[in-house]
């Protein structure tokens, strides 16, 4: 039973991938995460076994009684395969540390994966929200609406100094993190991605880049983060947040302008070969494929390309992953046959639309 | 900014590692990262845990706390200054006031703002809360020498503090 929920899960790719939001050209998705612990309970990192398994069990209990999490799925880890939690952690339902340390962990999903709960990671509960677009308000009223669900039924740590209490020191107070997946082809090409960056750290927001399989910049996605979470309340956190991404989206909106207006029979050129490369291509490796979709996505955003769509070019910045190509073709694969499967699926896909 | 390591140079390498959700800053002058080795780091994955040892015991004078121990779950100080990783929720009372100097080097700050469980939320919580709120700006008005103002945030604090222990 369990396994062919998870199946039906993992099938296709998560439906809010599909829908758009507000400034879905620019944002690939928006991502809010609560940390929270069991007052009077050891934290995972130090928990022997048995106490994981009674957290576990506590947490799956009152998850189930949580209106938010109504036809939800709980996964329980001791269950999973070492392929299946990969294609979790591809879809960011789970962290990679919990790909390898995973007895006695569990992941609660809701409807459409929107919401979810890792059980035992390095906090005893990390409720987390996905909204496609630019919707951090939202995405946190979704989890915040659930912490206040389970508050009452699980006692949560809490100091009236320190705020929630987390396993890291960095977590403490709120136990927020903000986050927003953008796509800046347009800073990145006139070079002031640097100073963009370097002004978000000025504010105490982190940026890396994002969907690499390292934490390498790949494709022009970034992904931008509070990094205080004592001191700052929610709302404030996401305030902030939401109105210097504004600010880089004026930026890359401007960028992009420009780019068209001093630019615009080579960046048309470089955005159809892209297309034609996606579309004719026998061989791919994830990060070629990448800088493509990329490219054709500014297309989309810029109307140059409008025979695909962004919620296609989205999924398939999903699907292009290892572990789900696997999936889809239901074989292993080493990287060479991986790289033709995936050239294949993106050409069915562009062909297709 | 000043480098987080020699608190002496000014920093000109800022990085951030992100692993899942987790974000760590560091922000570093060269001849620190050099000596650290954190050019390498920086380029390689690097163990959160080594990063954040760095950020701890930084923030700490050298034998501060080394023999503090968490009675509800048995972790010692040192092994937090290693790793930023506390045990259990006791651990934040257990570690005494080094643990604000770290949250402070961390964050900027080290008073909780912003949601509370349920059962926190009482009347005395709140007026708990005023209070420290008004006694912060007392201390910032008595150091821009607004007297007048310090005066009546002194009566509103006398108030509130009275009006606690009648309940
Ligand atoms: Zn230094
Ligand atoms: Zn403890």
């Amino acid at each position: 039973m369990k396994q062919k929920q998870l199946q039906m899960l993992l099938k296709k790719p998560a439906s809010w991938l599909a829908e758009g939001g507000e400034e879905s050209e620019l944002v690939f998705a928006s991502r809010v995460r609560l940390a929270r612990n069991i007052d009077g309970r050891t934290f995972t990192h130090c928990a022997e076994a048995s106490e994981l398994e009674s957290v576990r069990d506590q947490a799956r209990d009152a998850l189930m009684l949580a209106p938010s999490m109504k036809d939800s799925i709980f996964l329980d880890m001791n269950d999973t395969t070492e392929p299946e939690r990969m294609i979790l952690a591809e879809r960011r339902l789970i962290s990679q540390d919990m790909v390898r340390r995973f007895t006695n962990r569990g992941l609660m999903v809701a409807g459409g994966e929107r919401l979810s709960v890792m059980v035992n990671e390095e906090d005893h509960l990390r409720l987390q929200s996905f909204e496609p677009g630019l919707a951090l308000r939202e995405a946190f009223d979704r989890v915040s609406r659930l912490d206040d669900e389970l508050d009452g039924c699980l006692e949560f740590a809490f100091s009236d100094r320190f705020g929630y209490l987390t396993a890291c020191a960095t977590n403490v107070g709120t136990g927020l993190r903000v986050s927003a997946m953008v796509h800046l082809p347009g800073l990145v090409h006139n070079g002031d991605i640097r100073q963009v960056s370097d002004g978000l750290r000025h504010v105490r927001l982190s940026v890396r880049g994002s969907y690499g399989e390292g934490s390498e910049m790949v494709g022009n996605f970034f992904q931008i983060s509070n990094s205080i979470t004592l001191g700052l309340s929610e709302s404030d956190t996401v305030k902030n947040m939401d109105s210097h991404i504004r600010k880089v989206l004026e930026f890359e909106k401007k960028a992009r302008e420009t780019l068209l207006k001093e630019a615009r029979s080579l960046l048309e050129d470089k955005i159809w070969r892209a297309y034609g490369i996606l579309r004719n291509a026998r061989i791919l490796d994830s990060r070629e494929a990448m800088e493509l979709i990329s490219a054709v996505r500014l297309g989309v955003g810029l109307g140059v390309v409008t025979d695909t769509g962004l919620s296609d070019l989205n999924e398939m910045l999903i699907m292009i992953q290892p572990m789900h190509l696997q999936m889809l073709y239901e074989k292993v694969m080493g990287p060479d046959e991986r790289d033709r499967s995936r050239a294949d699926y993106i050409r069915s896909r562009l062909k297709a639309s | 900014m000043i480098c987080q390591f020699c608190k002496k140079n000014i920093a000109t390498i800022h990085f951030t590692n992100v692993d899942g959700n987790d974000v760590v800053k560091i922000h570093i002058c060269r001849s620190c990262a050099e000596a650290k080795g954190f050019d390498y780091l920086r380029r390689s994955n690097f163990e959160k845990t080594d990063l954040l040892a760095g950020l701890v015991s930084s923030a700490l004078p050298e034998k501060a706390g080394t023999r503090m121990i968490c009675e509800h779950c048995g972790r010692t100080y040192a092994a937090f200054s290693k790793s930023a990783g506390l045990g259990c929720s006791k651990c934040y009372d257990s570690f005494g006031e080094d643990i604000a100097k770290v949250l402070k080097r961390i964050h900027g700050n080290a008073r909780h703002l912003g949601k509370s469980p349920r059962r926190y939320c009482t009347e005395k919580v709140h007026a708990r809360r005023r209070i420290r709120a008004l006694e912060d700006e007392l201390r910032v008005s008595v150091e821009l020498e607004n007297y007048e103002r310090a005066a009546l945030l002194r009566d509103e604090v006398a108030d509130l503090k009275k009006g606690m222990e009648k309940r």
